[in-house]
């Protein structure tokens, strides 16, 4: 597990974000490692979801910066800052209901011009979730919420990317599929993609990540090795404070 | 039984005209949650393109068809980077109104160019018809009918097969998920906008041809049909949308069978009205599942209004109230008379599409019901004219709120076309029911105002009195809004659900404001009719209810003051400069679309 090379991935610096009046981040901070699961706790309304879309850049940070891969990323739109190798497995999955299981998986090679990797990727995706070669042609939006995973998962992995941003992969799943799910990251990560997701679940996300950073209404106030944080009891005070949510 | 199966077949082959204008909407809704007013611009565009191909240029029938659909095309890509993209950030209703103001441009920079007299478009084939069953078929019919088939197969193939298409749907069912998996959204969007306008533009086209006549005032009813067909088949449903426009086409074509022409645009408007009420997701979709978009969100953007201090107003109403007393002409005095008439229908306007939110594109209706209204009891029942346009103010009041009143369910958009399509009953229904509105002849000899006994002839005095009424509406409309019943329409506007929870009837207060608002439209339409003396189903046209619209957004949504001086502003700048008559609705469509870019709160600020 442990990589010798912790030369970070992707690093968030000073980053203020505001929405209209309301400030969202203060000098939020935060590395990847490559090849490390970095995962980012903290309960609703800390600006975990932010997070994830200031990397996306679906939001724009007021300042503060962005790298990835050494690079800046502010400025760039979406689509382009996919391009450089960031894939994502958003909140609540947002397949496209309407479309098939195979078009949705397909539809993360967007980026992709190479059809005949393509087309051995699905197969690949297919060996790695067994279950959706039965689905291939049902709408996306009939299958169960634990399925819908998979193919948001499978869907992300369809564009090889350097590094999956995941929110919440656990939300709304039964047990049986959030232990699948916590495998499957693991997996993903073992073939050297890092990953970086943002969970309110705080043992389980725990137990996969290498470095974790907890964030408090818009600060971070504890970051540290996983293994570390596990045992620390101000992880349960940082959610028994600043959250309503149990 | 033979004229049964032809009109059949002219329903089918209307409903494929329709079907090319509804596919570009359906794309459009589809990807951008927009409902594209200026849809029928492009087909008149496009109609135009194909007379100067056909007339001037003599260009063979496939190359027409290359020729407009490709003008076309381009026209949907200016539309969409320069029109809409710089809206991308605003409020939803923006880019509805900015395609308004798109479609007035457009229509009158066709007029402009080619004059609005109609002109006929020979569709260079044999004239000649086939036998076919019992009935007959010609070959415009079979060339309408494969464009149409055509135009879908290749919609199909691309939607189905091409990065591009999968790119389109993905975008229409999430459009932050598209761009997440590396879809370039603008680029999504001017692919739909150039398929929609190259559909449109050879509609365009092809209902020249059909009927060897092409006018400018195929632009509204081209958008209003298309709205109808896609609205019926499912909001951004590009099949549904086939299905609708065939479906449209065979009502229109049977009813037109059993009634008569006049009747065409009656069942479409009906058949609107009713899918928006009973089914507003459209026929093709199980009612329980949720509308594809909330469609909330108004028009009125967050600001300070401009504080006017009351000596300042008190000053400005001395000031106008004093004018008629200096020699001025009586052309000022005209031009502010019909500033005041303005004036009021933007007070009703700014209350229900301001403070309550329900942008109503159907306005003119209420000075229609206003004016017969006035005119009619002053003619047939000899009521002296004063109390006749109180009447028309009570009669637009209680009619206009029962027949709006199906849309107070809907939000939005669906409210836009909810009340395009009543305004157009209106109408319809005026030009239609002969016994009691004359029909198509129209009221002449409508007596002049009067007031006990005096008629109010001379121009000053008909000044005083519009005046006078208007100055009294704005003050009952101004106590009305500090009042709390001001309070619950702005709480309606801002958000129903939450307003509903906290016990407000929306039903109740979205009548509240169009009894009020409908008593001052018809006020104003009453006065009109007398001042006029002569009024028909076209007086208070669609382009009277935008122009209200344009004025209360200038002046400010909800903003009593703005509504006036955006009235003065709107009717007196235009004097001033003497500018042509064929030019103004360009500048209000301009003026709309800037305001819509650069100040959407108006010059006096939204309350």
């Amino acid at each position: 597990m442990i990589n010798t090379s912790p030369e970070p991935l992707l690093t968030l610096s000073n980053v203020n974000t505001f929405y209209g009046q309301a400030q969202v981040h203060f000098d939020l901070s935060i590395t990847v490692s490559r090849g490390h699961i970095v995962c980012l706790l903290g309960g609703n309304a800390s600006g975990k979801s932010t997070t994830m879309k200031i990397i996306l850049g679906l939001v724009k940070p007021r300042s503060g910066e962005v790298t990835f891969d050494g690079a800046s990323l502010i400025g760039l739109s979406t689509p382009q800052i996919v391009r450089r190798g960031i894939a994502s497995v958003p909140e609540a999955r947002r397949l496209f209901a309407d479309m098939s299981v195979r078009e949705n998986i397909l539809m993360g090679a967007f980026v992709r011009n190479d059809r005949e990797a393509v087309a051995q990727d699905l197969d690949r995706m297919l060996t790695l979730f067994p279950k959706l070669g039965q689905r291939l042609s049902q709408r996306a939006g009939s299958l169960s919420g634990g399925e819908q995973q998979m193919v948001a998962m499978a869907r992300a992995l369809m564009s090889r990317p350097r590094m999956i941003v995941m929110d919440e992969p656990t939300m709304g799943l039964s047990p049986l599929y959030v232990d699948r799910v916590l495998e499957l990251i693991r997996s993903i990560n073992q073939v050297g993609v890092s990953v970086f997701m943002v969970e309110q679940n705080a043992s389980l996300a725990l137990e996969i990540a290498h470095e974790a950073y907890v964030l408090q209404t818009g600060r971070i106030v504890l970051s540290g090795p996983a293994r570390a944080l596990k045992d620390d009891p101000r992880i349960r005070d940082a959610y028994l404070g600043g959250s309503e949510a149990a | 039984m033979s004229s049964w199966l032809d009109y059949t077949i002219n329903g089918l082959i209307v409903g494929n005209v329709y079907a090319l204008v509804a596919v570009g909407l359906a794309l459009i809704f589809g990807v951008s949650r927009l409902i594209n007013f200026a849809q029928g611009s492009i087909y008149l565009v496009g109609a135009y393109i194909g007379w100067v191909a056909v007339v001037r240029l003599h260009t063979p029938l496939p190359l027409t068809i290359i020729v407009v659909a490709a003008a076309a095309a381009v026209v949907g890509l200016i539309i969409e980077r320069f029109g809409l993209r710089p809206l991308q950030n605003s409020v939803r209703i923006a880019p509805l109104l900015a395609t308004i103001g798109i479609s007035f441009v457009l229509d009158q920079l066709v007029m402009l160019t080619f004059s609005p007299n109609p002109r006929a478009l020979p569709s260079q084939l044999p004239d000649v018809r086939f036998q076919l069953g019992g009935g007959t078929i010609g070959p415009l019919d079979l060339l309408i009918a494969g464009v149409g088939l055509t135009s879908a197969l290749l919609l199909f193939v691309f939607l189905r097969y091409t990065k591009l298409g999968w790119a389109v749907r993905a975008t229409a069912q999430d459009r932050d998920a598209a761009m997440q998996m590396g879809v370039d959204v603008n680029r999504v969007n001017q692919a739909v906008f150039g398929i929609a306008a190259a559909l449109g533009g050879v509609s365009g086209m092809l209902v020249g041809m059909y009927y060897n006549q092409i006018d400018t005032a195929m632009s509204l009813q081209a958008t209003l049909k298309g709205v109808v067909a896609e609205v019926v088949g499912g909001a951004g449903n590009v099949p549904g949308a086939v299905i609708g426009s065939l479906l449209l086409g065979l009502v229109e074509s049977y009813g037109v069978a059993i009634l008569g022409t006049s009747y065409r645009n009656l069942f479409a408007f009906l058949l609107l009205v009713v899918v928006l009420v009973l089914r507003p997701n459209g026929l093709f979709v199980s009612a329980r599942q949720a509308p594809p978009e909330p469609l909330t969100g108004t028009f009125v953007a967050p600001s300070r209004p401009v504080h006017i201090p009351r000596l300042v107003l008190l000053v400005a109403v001395a000031g106008f109230a004093l004018l008629p007393l200096f020699p001025v002409s009586f052309y000022v005095l005209q031009t502010l008379i019909n500033a005041w008439l303005l004036g009021m229908l933007a007070l009703s306007l700014t209350l229900v599409a301001g403070t309550m939110g329900q942008v109503s594109l159907g306005h003119a209706a209420l000075l229609a019901i206003g004016a017969y209204t006035s005119a009619l009891l002053s003619l047939t029942l000899a009521v002296p004219t004063g109390l006749a346009v109180i009447g028309g103010g009570l009669m637009s009041a209680a009619l206009g709120t029962l027949l709006i009143s199906p849309s107070f369910r809907l939000r939005g958009h669906y409210v836009s076309i909810a009340t395009l399509a009543i305004g157009e009953i209106v109408s319809l229904v005026i030009l239609n029911w002969e016994s009691v509105t004359r029909g198509p002849i129209g009221i002449s000899g409508i007596p002049p105002l009067s007031l006990f006994g005096y008629d109010l002839i001379s121009p000053s005095s008909v000044y005083w009195f519009s005046l006078a009424v208007m100055v009294v509406l704005a003050l009952l409309q101004g106590r009305l809004l500090s009042s709390h019943l001001g309070r619950s329409f702005r709480a309606i506007r801002d958000d129903d659900i939450a307003a509903r929870a906290y016990g407000l009837s929306l039903n109740r207060y979205k009548s509240l404001a169009f009894i009020f608002g409908g008593f001052a439209a018809g006020i104003s339409g009453g006065i009109a009719a007398h001042l006029y003396s002569y009024i028909n189903h076209e007086t208070f046209n669609t382009q009277q209810s935008i122009l209200a619209l344009t004025v209360v957004i200038l002046g400010g949504l909800g903003n009593v003051v703005g509504a006036i001086a955006g009235s003065v502003a709107l009717v007196g700048l235009p004097e001033l400069f003497r500018i042509a008559a064929e030019y103004r609705i360009l500048i209000y469509g301009i003026v709309l679309l800037l305001l819509v870019r650069f100040r959407p709160q108006g010059l006096l600020g939204t309350i």
